[in-house]
């Protein structure tokens, strides 16, 4: 309700500065009151989730543009310039009529649900392969018989790779040869963001579909979730065990995560140490399985999402080892934030965005060139002027007023070859 | 949450504003002032959409909007500041023969 009342507010203030800087004789009036519309803008931007373009509208339009607005207004002394009724008499009804005329128009087309609103379409699903079979090789990835990932190395995943929304055949080939290991229907619809994982420790492995949110996250964390794919145990449970390894400041992170099933994600502050964490079974504290000890694999990133993998390793005695590996992938970045814009401006829009500059550039050549202002000689001026400034020789006014001419040896050459040998001499003595 | 209707029939009256001050003002500053609240009324309708969407690709649209906008401004002032140097007016009724 708040937020209603304050659209209402900044609303209200923006149209009527508006109606005030149309009706304001002096310009400078004008100016400031478009100021104050520009700033309600900038406020609704913010309600809007654009912080980035708050801050810009501020500084760019009520500070650069309307500074500029301003000067010239003074610099001219155009304040009450041009306020005289014009010659055109029929203008003004006829323009608050087709105004009127049009905000009828579009507010019933508004009213009547015309403006589109549906969701947006969401984006293609993407899809990594990760190997977590230890039986097996290298492994060659199709997607309906297209090759999407050759080599995968065990314990490795492929990059994401984008695919039109379907249904496909994802089929596992031993890397380099024609014989396929296993081949499973997976569909995937659009805004799908996930893995699939073949594990197991049969000749053949398992290969299920597990989907990753990788929406964003809050700021300065990252988001973890675990798969658990370790066959030894029932179910498994992710739990810190506090700074010196005491029992009884045991805190379960995740609790009961079930064989050949995905835990629900959680968020992590980026600062948490995660090497007193650790895989253990649920219910029995005392069994651990897998301590996320190696803090290069198991750092908590921000704006990042780290994708544990428990898989089976089995040993040569027969037992089984759990092993786990970190997949990282980064999270979308924060809407409307500075981040955002920087990531697409720099990706999708690099060359507009060049543009952009170069128009920019183009522009301030262009005022330039505009404002500069030439030097205003008249011919006859130029004529006085240089007769002024080039003294004619004496020669030649000598000659003019005698009627002779006047024969003068030219003594600079001989002086300026003199000069150097006397001072020449000089440094000698 | 405002709705996007809310926002897009804010900015409609914003820029029919604009439209008006372009077409009854005769001080050619402001005409000039006129277009950039149409701007800003389309930025906006622009920025509304986006958090509709979700997509970013509108704030994207605004900052080049805001760009270009800084560039028209610095040119056409200066335009303005070269027409007044030889007409010693920028009235627009008095601007309509074209000439130097």
């Amino acid at each position: 309700m708040t937020e209603v009342n304050l659209f209402l507010l900044v609303g209200i203030i923006s149209v009527v500065s508006a109606v005030m800087m149309l009706l304001s004789e002096n310009a400078v009036h004008s100016a400031l009151f478009l100021i104050l519309i520009m700033v309600c803008i900038a406020f609704l931007f913010l309600m809007l989730n654009a912080p980035f373009l708050a801050m810009v509208q501020i500084t760019v339009y009520a500070g650069a543009i309307m500074v500029l607005f301003l000067f010239v207004i003074m610099l001219l002394g155009a304040e009450k310039l041009g306020t005289r009724s014009t010659r055109l008499r029929w203008i003004t009804p006829v323009a608050v009529f087709l105004s009127i005329l049009f905000l009828i128009t579009a507010g019933v087309a508004i009213g009547q649900g015309q403006v589109n609103l549906s969701a947006a379409p969401s984006a293609e699903p993407i899809l990594r392969v990760a190997h977590f079979a230890p039986e097996v090789g290298n492994v060659d990835v199709y997607a309906n018989g297209e090759l999407i990932a050759a080599s995968v190395e065990y314990r490795d995943s492929t990059d994401f790779v984008t695919l039109p929304p379907g249904e496909y055949n994802l089929a596992l080939f031993n890397a380099g040869t024609q014989d396929a290991l296993t081949a499973s229907t997976v569909t995937l619809d659009s805004g799908f963001t996930g893995t699939a994982i073949a594990y197991g420790t049969d000749a053949v492995p398992l290969v299920v579909l597990e989907s990753e949110d990788l929406s964003t996250v809050p700021e300065r964390s990252g988001r973890v979730t675990v798969f658990n794919g370790f066959s030894g145990v029932p179910a498994i449970s992710l739990v810190d065990f506090g700074s010196d390894y005491d029992l009884e400041d045991t805190q379960t992170i995740i609790a009961e995560i079930p064989q050949d099933t995905l835990s629900e994600p959680i968020i992590v502050k980026e600062t948490t140490d995660l090497r007193s964490w650790a895989l253990v079974e649920a219910g029995n504290v005392d069994n651990v399985l897998f301590r996320l000890s190696d803090p290069e694999s198991y750092e908590i990133e921000r704006d990042n999402s780290k994708f544990l993998i428990v898989s089976t390793e089995p040993q040569l005695d027969g037992t089984l080892r759990a092993q786990t590996v970190a997949l990282d992938a980064s999270t979308s970045a924060s809407f409307g934030g500075p981040l955002a814009m920087g990531q697409a401006l720099f990706t999708r829009y690099l060359l507009p965005m060049q543009m952009v500059a170069l128009l920019l550039l183009v522009a301030m050549i262009g005022a330039i060139v505009l404002t500069h202002k030439p030097k205003e000689v008249s011919s006859i001026e130029r004529r006085v002027l240089g007769r002024r400034k080039v003294s004619r020789p004496l020669t030649s006014v000598l000659s003019a007023q005698t009627g002779h001419d006047v024969y003068v040896p030219d003594t600079n050459g001989a002086s300026e070859e003199a000069l150097p040998e006397a001072v020449g001499e000089e440094e000698k003595v | 949450m405002v709705g996007t209707e809310a926002y897009v029939v804010l900015s409609m009256v914003l820029f029919i504003l604009g439209a008006m001050g372009v077409l009854l003002r005769r001080n050619a500053i402001l005409v000039f002032m006129s277009v950039e609240l149409m701007l800003n009324a389309a930025n906006l309708a622009l920025v509304a959409f986006a958090r509709q969407w979700g997509a970013s690709d509108g704030h994207l649209f605004v900052f080049f909007v805001i760009t270009v906008a800084a560039a028209e401004v610095a040119v056409g002032l200066a335009l303005i500041v070269a027409i007044f140097r030889t007409k010693k007016s920028i009235d627009i009724d008095e601007l309509h023969q074209m000439e130097g």
